[in-house]
């Protein structure tokens, strides 16, 4: 069962992260971006931010709740160098830290790739999942990590789902995660046709 | 006289952009709010004639403030521009009065044509 449980995560990994970088390349006018397989784990709250690497780098997290009919958290980490690259391609302007217009289209580069995420959930399974605002860190990626979590008020096992992805010429890599509640997370699964996982 | 127009998006990049595609194409931003609460006053404060909407907002959400704008003057044109393209929100905003909902990230040809449509 619990292969199946990530076979199928993986497959809305697959989907959801395919619109979300298909939006962030519309962002960017057409830029190919590389999708690494995505990877799905249930993992103890204490092990997922290790699984996510590197908690010493410093990353850009945007993070969201979700409400509605599947409740949740979402998040898109970059490093920090990526995440300047991005800013570069999208203002034009060359920085070398994060400044206000910085910040600012980062959040909304997030808040597009985590809604065409959910909207691709959506339109398979009929539910509804609402984004709240956008939250934005620039921290070391295990204060980021820990903040999502505690957001999430997750008290156990966590699902995470973690794709990476890359554009050619640039150097620009990215983690997509995704907390959906556990009970709602089998209501998406009998939506689907599979039951309870 | 070109038409004016009331943006209204909660970040300060997407206002940016927008006004940039709005301005080259012959309209004239008249003002830009951060978020539902400021959209319903500058709107009673500039009477625009298009207003573009963002949805997930803080202090007061986009389908708020349409509800709110339709009160004050019901033949307000409000063309939604939301990354949130989910059928029931979708249904949701026209219902409320909306007169066009445009999915994020969008191109500029697809703002022109919704501005040329609802603003004639």
């Amino acid at each position: 069962m619990r292969n199946m449980k990530l076979d199928f995560l993986k497959e809305l990994a697959n989907i959801g992260t395919g619109h979300a970088t298909t939006a962030l390349s519309q962002m960017l006018s057409g830029r190919l971006f590389q999708l690494v397989v995505p990877d799905a784990q249930m993992l103890p709250f204490t092990e997922a931010a290790d699984y996510m690497g590197g908690l010493e780098q410093v990353v850009v997290g945007i993070f969201v709740v979700i409400s509605g009919d599947v409740k949740g958290y979402m998040a898109c980490l970059h490093p920090l160098e990526s995440a300047l690259v991005l800013i570069r391609l999208l203002t034009g302007e060359d920085k070398a830290e994060i400044d206000d217009m910085g910040r600012s289209a980062l959040q909304e580069m997030g808040n597009i790739m985590v809604t065409s995420f959910l909207n691709a959930l959506a339109k398979m399974t009929d539910l509804l999942m609402v984004p709240s605002v956008p939250g934005l860190a620039v921290d070391m990626a295990g204060a980021v990590w820990e903040s999502i979590l505690a957001g999430a008020e997750v008290t156990s096992k966590v699902t995470v789902i973690r794709t990476r992805f890359s554009t050619e010429g640039e150097s620009i890599e990215g983690h997509i995660i995704f907390l959906p509640d556990d009970e709602d997370f089998n209501r998406i699964a009998r939506k689907v046709g599979l039951g309870d996982l | 006289m070109a038409k004016t127009v009331l943006i209204t998006d909660d970040t300060a990049f997407m206002r940016m952009t927008l006004k940039n595609v709005i301005e080259k194409n012959g309209y004239q931003v008249v003002g830009e709010a951060s978020d539902g609460e400021e959209a319903v006053a500058l709107y009673k404060e500039l009477k625009p004639d298009l207003v573009t909407m963002d949805i997930t907002m803080p202090k007061m959400d986009g389908i708020s403030a349409i509800k709110e704008i339709m009160k004050i003057d019901p033949q307000a044109k409000i063309i939604v521009c939301s990354a949130m393209g989910q059928k029931p929100m979708v249904i949701e905003a026209l219902s409320a009065g909306a007169k066009d909902f445009l999915v994020k990230p969008f191109d500029a040809e697809r703002v022109v044509e919704s501005l040329r449509k609802i603003g004639s």
